[in-house]
């Protein structure tokens, strides 16, 4: 549901963002624009390398020198343009005003150190602090993201904690310093749904409390209606459609987005065999020139031989197709 | 009875596996039971699915089915006959029927091998097939599962996850086999892929009169591809039901915990509930009684004394919990989904008939 009046300013938006590996014949993301609004829930939709995760890479400077770079676009946080700040700069806005939240809990924790003082680090690293005021607040968050007998687990080491705990964890470390926008990539995926659920409640309930932008990138649909807000479809490193979720879900305009819908199996009584989406993702050496996905697209037509830009097809709902929407362009077969 | 027997491929009686357990002079002997007293019965031709959480010990049931892991106590049947304890001789000429495919598509096919050799080398250990015979049928496969002939000289590098996916199910079938066991065969797939691969094992099962175990944690694929369907918790099955039965009414309150947990793909359903707090506890020292009773919110001082056993009930159902009768109320199935808006089915429909016109490049049909 939309939290915050439209017409507060954005806390983060992107602009014409493109982004090339190093000696690859095309970008990775290409042309990518979004925004964020205070206490908004974004969450970027695709399949394996469609370029989601290195964009949230690249907003928090994380990209790997010399194997990546920008080509283009801004990303306008607090009146500063993320991708042309020093790394100085950066690393005083990561874990301070943005955060990110990765897929492996494990191999983002340091295992060799108890996990009370990576969550104190991180308030030492930006706050003007006493190690024991860092401490206390270490417990506090333990304790805000419900792991029981904080006080006891300060002085655990992540590999004593379970899965769901660990990614607790690094929730309670994204929030110690209260940011402003907070990024998770596949927060929920190597768990289980019992502890997916309790993890996706609780990132609710502490973006309600304290109003902070979530960009949340996952490729589970059933995810994105839980918890978005506003929703931006990528495929092969470009968005195809983005909308607020209710338009996605009931007037989905992109044909990447509708096949993507119909071949999730559902979880009601079954309505026949599957729909597939044809072939498979591009290789970045094998780019169509025009619409990216058009090899792909069971209504690829002549006009698909050029990139297709955003159109806008209802209220703040934009896709990238030629011929949406596909019921007029296609009225023959639509009876 | 013969009729009985004819109607079950795979029975287990009491089957258990228990993993570690060296005793040293100062610690007493610690071992996991992974499986615990499993009984279950397959049918032939069905889709029978295991779910569970991590660490249940679903796989390691799925192996024990096909003799991959040799039970610690308990009969696994085929066929009516025991193989829990055949030698590794004797299994041999059972593996022609009983085929696995794993999770992994990206470790499990050895990467030095050609594909070609990776589906023809089950042929050559359980067939007499010739040589040019063997390479007409691996030639055979590779078409049936969607890939072209020539992908035979290739190295399972140069293949993407489905792709590999693809080479795993030629592999399981080029022996000829009954019953087909896939681990989380479509999990490390992305969804448009994962559709595909549903949708070829499905036609597969029915062109080769197969019988499909699958384990997966992804009840919208087990509710999608089953017949019956077993939830697991903790090495135990909680319940077994059939397929539209479990998922409307579930009866055991961990069934019912996992399915409201599930999100549904439409901003118009029910919102998921975290219904159980907490984490499964460690195999290492299961709960007494009723193994789920410490998450349960329906337990009383009963579950943690008294292990609850299975009940049959009608309708092909088994539930293993004291107080399902209570707890069974009229509640609305817990996965309902909302109807979808006209738009959106009118351009579900749209893009069903045009992709049917074009038939995909990859899936190209004998």
């Amino acid at each position: 549901m939309p939290t915050e009046a439209p017409s507060s300013a954005p806390v983060l938006e992107v602009q014409d963002l493109s982004l090339r590996f190093k000696g690859a014949p095309a970008n990775i993301v290409d042309g990518l624009s979004f925004a964020v609004r205070p206490g908004e829930t974004l969450c970027i939709v695709g399949e394996s390398g469609c370029g989601k995760s290195v964009t949230a890479l690249s907003l928090m400077g994380l990209l790997p020198k010399g194997v990546a770079r920008v080509m283009s676009g801004t990303a306008t946080f607090g009146g500063q343009d993320l991708l042309a700040l020093p790394q100085r700069a950066l690393a005083d806005l990561r874990g301070d005003r943005i955060s990110m939240i990765f897929q492996e809990p494990m191999t983002s924790l340091n295992p060799s150190y108890r996990i009370g003082d990576q969550i104190a680090e991180i308030v030492l690293r930006h706050r003007p602090v006493s190690r024991a005021e860092a401490r206390a607040r270490a417990q506090e968050m333990l304790e805000r993201v419900k792991i029981p007998a904080a006080s006891s687990r300060l002085d655990d080491y992540p590999h004593e904690l379970s899965g769901g705990m660990r990614q607790r964890v690094m929730i309670a470390m994204a929030l110690a310093n209260d940011p402003v926008l907070l990024i998770a990539d596949e927060p929920t995926t190597a768990l289980d749904v019992t502890i997916q659920a309790q993890i996706i409640d609780l990132i609710e309930d502490l973006q309600k409390e304290s109003g902070t932008a979530l960009i949340m990138i996952t490729h589970d649909l059933g995810v994105v209606a839980e918890i978005a807000d506003r929703v931006c479809v990528m495929y092969a490193g470009r968005a195809v459609e983005d909308g607020p979720v209710s338009a996605i879900f009931d007037d989905p305009q992109h044909p990447y987005t509708i096949g993507l819908m119909s071949s999730v199996p559902s979880v009601g009584p079954r309505s026949g065999k599957l729909a597939t989406i044809g072939g498979m993702v591009p290789t970045i050496d094998n780019m169509p020139n025009g619409c990216r996905f058009s090899p792909r697209c069971p209504f690829a037509g002549a006009r698909c031989d050029s990139v297709p830009p955003l159109v806008e097809l209802g209220p703040a709902h934009e896709a990238a197709c030629h011929y949406a929407p596909l019921e007029s362009a296609f009225a023959e077969a639509a009876g | 009875m013969s009729l009985t027997t004819r109607d079950k491929i795979i029975e287990t009686r009491a089957v258990t596996k228990r993993f570690g357990g060296r005793k040293s002079l100062f610690k007493p002997a610690t071992s996991v039971s992974a499986v615990n007293g499993v009984s279950l019965d397959i049918k032939r031709g069905e889709t029978f699915s295991i779910v569970g959480e991590s660490g249940c010990g679903k796989s390691t049931l799925a192996r024990l089915l096909v003799r991959l892991l040799t039970p610690s106590d308990g009969a696994v049947l085929y066929d009516g006959n025991d193989i829990s304890a055949l030698s590794e001789q004797e299994m041999r000429h059972l593996r022609k029927d009983l085929q696995f495919i794993f999770q992994d598509p990206f470790s499990s096919l050895n990467p030095r091998m050609s594909v070609g050799a990776l589906i023809e080398e089950p042929m050559k250990v359980h067939t007499t097939l010739s040589r040019a015979e063997r390479r007409q049928k691996v030639a055979e496969l590779l078409n049936r599962v969607g890939l072209r002939p020539a992908f035979a000289n290739r190295y399972p590098h140069e293949f993407s996850g489905g792709q590999r996916q693809r080479i795993g199910i030629a592999r399981a079938l080029a022996s000829g086999p009954k019953v087909i066991v896939g681990d989380e065969p479509v999990s490390a797939l992305d969804v448009s892929v994962q559709a595909q691969v549903i949708n070829l094992l499905e036609d597969l099962k029915s062109e080769f009169d197969l019988t499909l175990i699958l384990i997966a944690h992804d009840l919208a694929v087990i509710r999608h591809m089953s017949d019956r369907v077993a939830v697991m918790y903790l090495g135990e099955i909680v319940e077994l039901a059939p397929n539209d039965a479990l998922f409307d009414k579930p009866l055991h309150p961990y069934t019912q915990a996992l399915m409201r947990a599930i999100p549904i793909a439409s901003p118009h359903g029910r919102s998921m509930k975290a219904a159980l707090s907490g984490d499964v506890p460690s195999p290492l020292d299961p709960p007494s009684g009723c193994r789920f009773h410490p998450r349960c919110p329906h337990a009383t001082d009963l579950c943690s004394q008294e292990k609850p056993a299975p009940a049959t009930i009608a309708g092909d159902r088994t539930v293993a919990c004291h107080h399902w009768e209570k707890i069974a109320d009229a509640d609305q199935s817990p996965v309902q989904e909302p109807p979808r808006s006209p738009n959106a089915e009118k351009r579900f429909a749209l893009f069903r008939t045009r992709s049917q016109q074009q038939e995909p490049t990859t899936a190209t049909r004998p």
